[in-house]
């Protein structure tokens, strides 16, 4: 079973990359006019495309195309793998194009404030690697990666997705606390849509270990070996759980540019045209949050209300590969 | 406690000179220049590098020399225990620096000057022999990047438990407190770069663990070499006619 999840890991790692070499071949040949093959067509192409990003993309805005082949509406193509890491009690990794995001939920055992003795907590951090993109250096750490992990935190908690009551152990003495950590180990625009959809799986993926009260009243975690004939060890919660999540939150981020909207932008769109805006829904079409901080494009309420159209496609699209994904888990 | 069984079968079933299962993938991280993706049985590592590019901090240059930077961190959920401080503790300094010495080593980097060669090894899960792990990695990725080299470099670690020397530690076996040789060795030169071992031992043995460790390293360095043609091979495809 393991060695079904390391080819599966291993695997997506590579995917995307491979067909993005191929469209991108193919699309040259195209806008070359003299398709004699040649390196130096090539060059100049490139050389434009360094040189004049704007007007290259705009080349391909007038036939309602981008670069690499794709429509306006349409996202990357999207995958995932849960129980990428199996050390941690619940993990996915998420890949949107080449953006590759890794998540991973550990569990700890606290004793909870006195406000809320009923409930566990969860602390969400969100970590940019300087190998995810050449802009990030150890010096120099990315200016996005605490805006995304304020995103995250904010929208998974507000969302209403996990029930904190569902985290706790004994009132008022033991309760949850869920670390999740996310890594971006490749940052290829929409670093939050990948973020959160490798959140939402990392929890659908996490089963919460066996504890007991061990005698000098602590909770500790039970290992499997211990599990049988130790029926002084009464555990506090029967079996490894999973959480029951309500309404999960799926998001698109889309770039306004002019009077075009582009869904689900590459790094280098990003850089070049820089409104963005993200819309947030959840499983049932509610809209859970809405983004768009400033930017040179201001935006009649009729964009915001595509862009929320095309949100609700791309929910869609989303909710049956986490299906897919966790079907795929309970196969193995 | 008992590593090696009387039968001779360690804790996970393997023999003594068995390595844990190894594998590779080039090309992990798209935006990077070069990167890999290398696993030493349950040790997970992405490495990528990025340059030769700009120097950023100029009074850092070297005038006749690309400078070459790593850094090595971990993953939070990595351990078993979730790690607090996963870079900037002692630990991982040493662990960058002693990568960085021995890569810079084999790179050729008088034919870059004036430039920065930066190697990023990431931790996603570590069993033991994340150091080896690393290294061999971050050789796939400056591969991959195309930057010139001397030889690859290749590394491996031994043990010595029960009076049997170890080939490839895990972590279990790492923390027993016995000896722990890690070689890095340039397989086709013959050289040995990095050499470093905690505890004591005999001269005679270290000798024996020593050896073990450097067939390890021919081993890695043999699969990391049909890796690398297999790489390229396709690269040809690619490219078409």
């Amino acid at each position: 079973m393991k060695v079904m999840h390391l080819f599966r890991f291993l695997k997506l790692l590579l995917f995307s990359s491979l067909e993005v070499v191929l469209g991108n071949k193919t699309l040259k040949k195209m806008v070359s006019a003299n398709v004699s093959g040649d390196l130096s067509s090539e060059m100049e192409v490139d050389a434009f495309r360094r040189l004049f990003p704007l007007r290259y993309h705009e080349r391909f805005l007038l036939d309602s195309i981008r670069p690499d082949a794709r429509p306006l509406g349409r996202a990357r193509d999207t995958s995932l793998a849960l129980g990428a890491v199996a050390s941690a009690d619940g993990s996915a990794l998420a890949k949107i194009g080449c953006t590759t995001m890794l998540a991973a939920v550990k569990m700890e055992v606290m004793t909870p404030p006195k406000e809320s003795p009923d409930e566990g907590s969860i602390a969400i951090e969100f970590y940019m690697p300087p190998i995810c993109s050449p802009l990030v250096r150890p010096g120099r750490p990315a200016e996005e990666a605490p805006v995304v992990s304020k995103q995250l935190s904010d929208t998974i908690l507000s969302s209403g997705m996990i029930n904190l009551k569902e985290l706790s152990l004994v009132s008022g003495k033991a309760a949850w606390m869920a670390y999740l950590d996310i890594y971006c180990l490749d940052a290829d625009g929409s670093l939050f849509d990948a973020a959160l959809l490798a959140a939402v799986a990392a929890f659908s993926h996490l089963q919460i270990p066996v504890v007991s009260l061990n005698e000098d009243g602590r909770v500790v975690v039970v290992s499997e070996e211990n599990e049988e004939g130790k029926s002084e060890k009464e555990p506090v919660n029967k079996g490894k759980r999973k959480l029951t999540l309500s309404s999960l939150p799926f998001s698109l981020t889309c770039i306004l540019h002019k009077n075009y909207i582009l869904a689900d932008p590459t790094a280098e769109e990003e850089s070049i045209m820089e409104t963005l805006v993200t819309v947030v829904l959840d499983s049932s079409g509610q809209l859970v949050s809405l983004y768009k901080p400033g930017g040179p494009v201001l935006a009649y309420a009729s964009a915001v209300q595509d862009c929320i159209a095309l949100t609700r496609q791309r929910v869609k699209e989303l909710k049956s590969i986490l299906n897919e994904a966790i079907s795929d888990m309970e196969v193995d | 406690m008992e590593f090696v069984s009387p039968e001779g079968l360690r804790l996970d079933g393997r023999r003594p000179m068995e390595m844990r299962q190894i594998r590779g993938e080039i090309g992990a991280v798209a935006k990077a220049d070069g990167s890999a993706f290398f696993e030493m049985g349950n040790t997970k590592v992405i490495a990528a590098v990025y340059g030769p590019r700009e120097v950023e901090n100029r009074s850092q240059q070297i005038s006749d020399q690309a400078l070459v930077r790593c850094e090595y961190t971990m993953a939070n959920f990595s351990t078993g225990d979730r790690v607090r401080k996963p870079k900037g503790d002692r630990r991982s300094t040493e662990i960058s620096l002693v990568i960085r010495q021995t890569m810079e080593a084999c790179i050729l980097t008088h034919l870059m000057p004036r430039s920065q060669i930066d190697i990023f090894v990431q931790v996603l899960q570590a069993d033991g022999g994340t150091r080896s792990a690393c290294i061999n990695a971050a050789t796939l990725a400056l591969a991959d990047a195309g930057i010139p080299m001397r030889d690859l470099v290749t590394s491996c670690s031994a043990g010595y438990l029960n009076s049997t020397p170890l080939l490839d530690l895990n972590y279990v076996e790492d923390s027993a407190g016995g000896p722990d040789v890690t070689v890095g060795i340039l397989p086709k030169l013959d050289k040995v770069t990095l050499l470093q071992m905690d505890a004591k031992l005999p001269m005679d043995i270290f000798e024996n663990v020593m050896q073990l460790a450097i067939e390890g390293c021919k081993a890695i360095a043999n699969y990391i070499r049909e890796l690398l043609l297999e790489n390229t091979k396709q690269l040809e495809y690619r490219r078409g006619p």
